[in-house]
């Protein structure tokens, strides 16, 4: 055996100085010099091994640059903390401008200089006149350059990274924050005016022909940006994680969308330009994912582990993280500070994007005995390697817990990543006239076909592969890659529902009481079960997936379809309501064992012998489901429907349904194609309990609570609720609810929201000031409730600024219909939809009795 | 071939319990001048040396350098095996993957032999400079010990302050805050419970408790114990093996970051 030592002495007999001993402890073996000329000093001959030696030279040179820059990082960490917030107000101010120039300057001084350790070790005192100087928010060019230097992949990186945008809108000549505003009120305008369209417009025109202003200015920057400018990494090296880390800090920093996607697609350029294979980890980073959605690949990571490696260290206690990280809900930030705060010793090889990537990879992987130790010191390990200045532990942490929150979403990625590619791949020498509507293209060909493949292990080596044009090609919805559900929108009552289809055909189904299923069957036969969210069902299934090739037509070699899964009752032989179903096993279901029998209940075909049908009216894909497949009553069946223009007759069919069990009806245009994940118009379901109240239930967060009195001492009196604002990650309150519970529900309620209890609101909740519960809860419960009608109320803050500019939309007279366990809670009913509902219900007071009217408008 | 014969096996037994905590995996270095050891906490944050002279063992052979990667938590296992006053015994071959501890009970009526399997372990190994520390404290271990184990039960961090009268450590924490002076003290006719500094300019540095108190696992190897500190860098904590070598730790300093919050508003 050869014992490994990969060993380096510093030659430390000729340096002396007291600087140069700092530079020794401090940065080991990566101060500059010590880089630049490794030497395999008296230790490591002795170890004897070429090996060894030729691993360390490799390992040297690879490294040699991120390692060099988080040695000066972490000597000078505490510029980088300094740093970071000074550059938010920087932007803010809107002084960036004459950044660049300073801070090339400063650059050239820095970076060949043979003891860049000279520099990082004076200022860490810190309070030379030049630093003194610099806090003065004017002068804010040598603090950025501080960060820039204090930082990793740095020096060049930063500059257009960060001040690309704003610095950019400066030359178009008004001040960039009033430019940033109109782009923002432009963009918000053109939202609405989208969401509004969706009404009317089937969704799948692309509206490439409206491209904005704010869209013409962006495609003229892109035009100018190169790439490869801000790379610090060599042509091919793995790309630092802190490049990424300062992508998400700029995107944090922002508001506004279209900056958000600039930023984005600068940065996703300078991969593609330098290291396109760190592209896909990027994608996956950047989506906070390790695995598409349907590979059923979870981080499974818990706050009490991320305390114990944040703990391990730093030095810092678990119980003292603890009660800070309940206090503040930020685990991240306590991170970073205590990661900013501690010392080190020796070099630290820098993390990678890659390298974060595997690791998260590594750690979805790890189970059995001992996974929560070796869990942890992989993320312990993350965390060494997190450099200072960029929030790097920060987000690490925050990729591990699954919530990024930097207002990115997953929409913003795929328009990031297909101007990008477009833009290194595709458009040289084009002008910039054309260039705008030529990106929109490119992003809405790219977000089709993920919607129709929603894997980024296809989407990205798609896009590096070939021109953008070619996607659908290549990237295509085909067995084993679920897509999400396509959704149907609420109505208030038959006569909303003929009045939208007027001059439509259409059709009306059953709309089964429980848990929607996609059954995928493959060309080996082999059968998947997903959810709406395209998660694997099929543990959960095993039986509908054992009885599937039976019920196939034997010219049907694979097959999707869209079904419903719905509790059977063999003995009576007719269906069973959902919380039946919600009894059943959730994982490792074994056919012999299953208590809850299921019946399903197929109303869609998407897929048919190599042949996707999404693009296929509903008639079409109708008659393929009647012809790939035989029902058998208790196994298979398909959706009751009935096509009629008959209001009575409608009427009819929908009490038919309830009394069959069913929630209600679905209504389907006959010509509409399925529009994966939309809520769309071409669905529209009617509930039962439609005719009275609100048209729809509402999913709503229970986030606080009000100790009960009198008779319900002891649990909680009432609950405060609270709707998901997607775009902005915050929870908004919308009621208060108090009433139709029982005293046994009560207790069942107290107990388990007990575990959900919080000392503090999160900061992303968003109550009214008079409105504040005595206790708060962390967003975990999902409770589906009835309500009477909606109303502009100060004391709510659901869906804000899109009805009243201030004001707030609640409900009143909620009741509880159910605890919505298959909800998460950013899955709670968005503002838009209770904005969408609160008009129309203006809407139809105004108009009541009137048959014909456009509620578009 | 490395073969060295320790008559008071019980201190190779402290070496590993006052290390094994720290350090899950290290390569011992094994030369002609005598077994050592360097290995870093997985975190960056500390550093343990250790060097035992060929000159304390009894017998002492090693013709060629030899590097025995081990798992410290493993190899204590086996020490632990071994009675304080045993004889202990390490040997290796040259090109071997193990390591052999025979422990010899005083009267030599009961011999073991403990095999251990070598790893394959990828350290570096930092140059360590000597430098002209600003300030060194020399005083008793035990006390030292002690005022790590108080001080953790209030606060995460000590800030230890060194004048020309005394040092002192500092805590703060949720309940209070601690602060404990020790003074110069030279009178003591016995050394070892003399307090000592040495001091070039006043210095003050902050450390994480935790580390220190692992440190303070080395007390029982020597009465007293010295801590070099200088502005920014790690402090060192050595522990002095009589005839034998050292074990010395480097801690690095919290980074103080007050200026920063003055700064910023």
């Amino acid at each position: 055996m050869a014992p490994k030592r990969s060993s380096t002495a510093l030659n430390s007999a000729s340096g002396g100085g007291k600087q140069q001993n700092i530079a020794k402890f401090f940065g080991g073996k990566t101060n500059a010099d010590s880089v630049n000329t490794p030497k395999i000093g008296a230790q490591a001959s002795t170890s004897g091994s070429t090996g060894v030696q030729k691993k360390t030279a490799v390992a040297s040179l690879q490294t040699s640059r991120p390692v060099a820059e988080v040695a000066s990082a972490t000597f000078s960490g505490r510029e980088a903390v300094h740093a970071q917030p000074q550059l938010k107000r920087l932007r803010k101010a809107g002084t960036v401008t004459q950044t660049a120039a300073t801070d090339a300057e400063d650059l050239a001084d820095r970076s060949p200089s043979p003891s860049p350790r000279q520099e990082n070790t004076t200022p860490a005192k810190s309070k030379s006149p030049a630093k003194r100087k610099s806090r003065t928010p004017a002068a804010g060019s040598p603090e950025e350059t501080k960060a820039t230097s204090a930082h990793p992949p740095s020096p060049a990186g930063r500059r257009p990274q960060m001040a690309t945008s704003p610095a950019a809108t400066d030359l178009t000549g008004s001040s960039a924050d009033d430019e940033g505003q109109a782009d923002r009120d432009d963009e918000a305008a053109s939202n609405k005016r989208r969401k509004k369209a969706v009404l009317k417009a089937p969704a799948s025109t692309a509206k490439v022909a409206g491209v904005g202003k704010s869209a013409l200015a962006a495609a003229e920057l892109h035009a100018k940006y190169e790439a490869g400018q801000a790379a610090t990494w060599e042509a091919g090296a793995p790309v630092p994680f802190a490049f990424l880390a300062q992508t998400f800090t700029a995107i944090d920093a922002t508001t506004k969308r279209t900056e958000i996607t600039n930023i984005l697609t600068d940065a996703l350029r300078t991969i593609i330009a330098t290291t396109p294979d760190d592209l896909l980890p990027t994608a996956y980073l950047l989506n906070n994912r390790v695995a598409p959605a349907h590979a059923g690949v979870e981080l499974g990571i818990g706050d009490a582990i991320l305390i114990k490696a944040i703990s391990s260290v730093t030095g810092r206690n678990e119980k003292s993280i603890k009660e800070e990280a309940a206090k503040s809900g930020d685990l991240s930030s306590i991170a970073n500070a205590a990661k900013g705060k501690q010392g080190l010793i020796g070099k630290v090889t820098a993390n990678t994007i890659r390298s974060v990537f595997k690791t998260f990879r590594d750690i979805a992987k790890i189970e059995g005995n001992k996974s929560q130790d070796h869990k942890k010191a992989l993320i312990s390990k993350l965390l060494t390697a997190s450099g200072k200045g960029s929030n790097e532990a920060g987000y690490i942490i925050r990729l591990l817990q699954g919530k990024l929150r930097i207002g990115l979403q997953e929409q913003g990625l795929l328009v990031g990543l297909a101007q990008a590619a477009f833009l290194e791949r595709e458009s040289a020498g084009r002008d910039t006239s054309s260039l705008a509507p030529r990106l929109e293209a490119a992003a809405q060909t790219v977000k089709q076909v993920f919607s129709e493949c929603p894997s980024l292990d296809e989407l990205v080596p798609a896009l590096l592969g070939g021109p953008i044009k070619d996607l659908p090609k290549s990237v295509r919805f085909k067995p084993g890659v679920p897509i999400k559900a396509m959704l149907a929108k609420p109505t208030n009552g038959v006569t909303e529902v003929l009045d939208k289809f007027q001059d439509t055909q259409f059709t009306v189904e059953y709309k089964y009481d429980g848990e929607r299923a996609q059954v995928h069957v493959d060309e080996r036969g082999h059968v998947t079960i997903y959810s709406r969210n395209s998660e694997d069902m099929t543990g959960k299934y095993p039986d509908l997936a054992q009885r599937m090739p039976d019920l196939l037509a034997p010219d049907v070699k694979s097959l999707v379809v869209d079904c419903e899964a719905v509790a059977w009752d063999p003995k009576e032989g007719k269906i069973r309501p959902f919380q039946v179903l919600s009894t059943r096993k959730r994982k490792d279901v074994t056919v012999g064992s299953i208590q809850v029998q299921v019946v399903l209940f197929a109303f869609d075909c998407l897929f048919l012998n190599g042949e996707s049908l999404l693009s296929k009216p509903l008639t079409e894909r109708r008659e393929a489901l009647v012809g790939s497949m035989t029902a058998k009553p208790g196994q298979m069946e398909f959706a009751t429907f009935k096509t009629s223009h008959d209001v009575e007759e409608l009427g009819n069919f929908l009490n038919e349904s309830v009394a069959a069990g069913m929630e209600g009806l679905i209504v389907k245009s006959l010509d509409s194609t399925y529009e994966p994940s939309k809520r769309s118009v071409n669905w529209l379901k009617l509930k039962k309990d439609y005719l009275e109240g609100v048209g729809d239930t509402f999913d709503v967060v229970v986030i606080g609570a009000w100790h009960g009195r009198g008779k319900r001492t002891g649990v909680y009196g009432s609950y405060l609720l609270a709707i998901y604002d997607d775009e902005n990650e915050q929870f908004q309150t919308i009621s208060k609810i108090g009433t139709g519970f029982s005293e046994e529900l009560l207790k069942t309620l107290h107990g388990q929201l007990n575990e959900h209890v919080i000392d503090a609101p999160r900061t992303y909740y968003r109550w009214g000031e008079s409105l504040v519960p005595e206790v708060w809860f962390d967003a975990q419960v999902v409770w589906e409730v009835k309500a009477a009608d909606l109303s502009i109320s100060p004391l709510h803050k659901a869906a804000a600024g899109l009805v009243d500019p201030t004001k707030g939309i609640s409900i009143r007279f909620p009741r509880l219909v159910k605890t919505r366990e298959d909800k998460s809670p950013d899955q709670a009913t968005s503002p838009e939809q209770v904005a969408e509902m609160y008009n129309k219900q203006v809407l139809l007071s105004k108009t009541k009795g009137k048959a014909a009217d456009d509620d578009d408008d | 071939m490395f073969e060295a014969r320790l008559t008071q096996g019980g201190l190779l037994k402290k070496v590993l319990e006052a290390i094994k905590d720290l350090v899950s995996d290290a390569n011992f270095d094994c030369s002609p001048t005598g077994f050592s050891l360097q290995a870093m906490d997985s975190s960056h944050v500390s550093l343990v040396a250790m060097q035992l002279r060929s000159d304390g063992f009894e017998h002492y052979r090693c013709d060629r350098n030899l590097n025995m990667g081990l798992n410290l938590g493993n190899m204590a296992k086996m020490l632990k095996c071994a009675n304080n006053d045993d004889i202990i015994t390490m040997k290796a071959e040259d090109a071997g993957d193990t390591v052999t501890f025979m422990f010899e009970s005083p009267s030599q009526d009961r011999i073991s032999d403990f095999e251990l399997k070598l790893m394959d372990i990828d350290s570096e190994q930092l140059g360590i400079p000597d430098t002209d520390y600003a300030a060194t404290v020399k005083m008793p271990s035990a006390e030292f010990a002690r005022i790590c184990k108080d001080l953790a039960s209030i606060g995460e961090t000590v800030a230890i302050s060194v004048t020309k009268d005394g040092v002192k450590f500092s805590t703060s924490g949720d309940i209070g805050s601690a602060n404990i002076t020790v003074r110069q003290n030279t009178a003591v006719d016995k050394p070892d419970e003399q307090t000592v500094i040495d001091l070039n300019e006043p210095v003050m540095l902050t450390f994480a408790l935790r580390y220190l108190n692992s440190f303070a696992k080395a007390t029982p190897l020597s009465p007293c114990v010295i801590m070099s500190m200088s502005k920014e860098l790690p402090v060192v904590v050595e522990y002095r093996i009589a005839d034998m070598g050292h074990i010395s730790f480097y801690l690095a300093p919290k980074i103080d970051d007050e200026e920063m919050e003055d700064g910023n508003e």
